[in-house]
């Protein structure tokens, strides 16, 4: 699951990139409650950065509420979390920031919602 | 702290290494330094290893002045002194003999890591030679490690290979610094990232906060000295 994760160093802190692709993993449902992320060491490795920037990204998660760290036995999703609930708010902060761009360019709320309906309708006539 | 440099300056006749340098090394941090060639990359890192003496100001490693620490110290050079008849085993048996802190079964361990192979130095490529030495000075349990240029001129394979060592070797009781030009590759690697010009310090920041404000370690290096 791990493999598939790309960073890109001119799209802000590594610690956040790593933040959110745990974060989409658990809205997609490939992370699940109990599942155990790798540990810092080895992901770092992996992603070949500083085993401290794992450390930071896996305290956000933390603080978030999404893993919790047992002693001795590595960081873990915790049973609380659900995929629905996940990708509920990730899919309402994308959505947010798109409001915001439109407030910006002044435009009424039917005229929003019929560029997004564009949009998906280009992609599957691709 | 590991080390510290204050207001450091080092001439050579009359002209700057570097000038008025400012700069502590906390443990645990992996710290790239980072110039065009010529900026003093390499000055910096032969006076924390106590092989040159500054002209003023002071130089410390673990309270001391840095030859009183040689010991703690592992510095890789940017010449390649390896004898071309030497192995990876002979390497095991001179560095047993000349540092008390080197680890064989480590050193073995980095020899698998880095795939070196059980060749004469003279028989290994470029890349090769470069894994050995890292090999060689990894496995010691030193408290500072000083890296010179351990990326320029090898194959992409080998700089890999290196990255990965460095981060799986990486302690939080010890301070490494890597001097490079080979930012692309190596800023997701550093805590910290020093920018010399001139023998001068132009910057000292978090490769993170760097990214936080949008610029990756590579296009603010290309900002600052390009």
């Amino acid at each position: 699951m791990t493999q598939d994760w790309k960073l890109d160093m001119d799209l802000g802190p590594i610690y956040r990139q790593i933040v959110r692709h745990v974060q989409q993993a658990i809205a997609r449902g490939d992370l699940n409650p109990g599942d155990r992320l790798p540990s810092a060491r080895a992901l770092a490795q992996q992603l070949r950065v500083n085993p401290n920037t794992i450390v930071h990204a896996y305290s956000q998660l933390e603080r978030e509420g999404l893993v919790e760290t047992k002693r001795g036995l590595g960081t873990f999703i915790r049973s609380d979390v659900t995929p629905a609930a996940s990708r509920h708010e990730l899919l309402s902060a994308a959505a947010r920031r798109y409001a915001q761009e439109v407030r910006a360019l002044g435009v009424g709320r039917a005229e929003a919602v019929r560029a997004v309906q564009e949009v998906f309708d280009d992609r599957s006539d691709a | 702290m590991i080390a510290a440099m204050r207001n450091v300056t080092k001439l050579y006749g009359r002209n700057y290494g570097v000038r008025n340098l400012n700069l502590t090394l906390p443990a645990g941090e992996v710290v790239g330094l980072l110039g065009v060639n010529g900026s003093g990359k390499t000055t910096v890192l032969k006076l924390l290893a106590g092989l040159l003496v500054p002209t003023s100001g002071e130089v410390s490693v673990l309270g001391a002045p840095p030859r009183h620490n040689r010991a703690r110290i592992a510095f890789l050079g940017e010449t390649d002194a390896l004898y071309r008849w030497m192995n990876p085993r002979d390497a095991e048996r001179l560095m047993s003999g000349l540092y008390p802190d080197f680890r064989p079964a480590r050193y073995r361990d980095l020899l698998d890591q880095l795939r070196v192979p059980g060749v004469k130095a003279g028989a290994m490529s470029k890349g090769e030679r470069m894994r050995l030495r890292l090999a060689m000075s990894l496995a010691r349990d030193a408290l500072l490690y000083l890296f010179d240029e351990p990326l320029g001129g090898i194959d992409l394979v080998s700089r890999e290979r290196i990255i990965r060592s460095l981060v799986a070797e990486w302690r939080t009781d010890a301070t490494v610094i890597v001097a490079t030009h080979a930012v692309a590759e190596s800023e997701g690697l550093f805590d910290r990232v020093v920018f010399l010009d001139r023998g001068e310090l132009v910057l000292d920041a978090r490769a993170e906060d760097l990214r936080a404000q949008g610029k990756s370690v590579r296009a603010t290096f290309l900002e600052v000295l390009g």
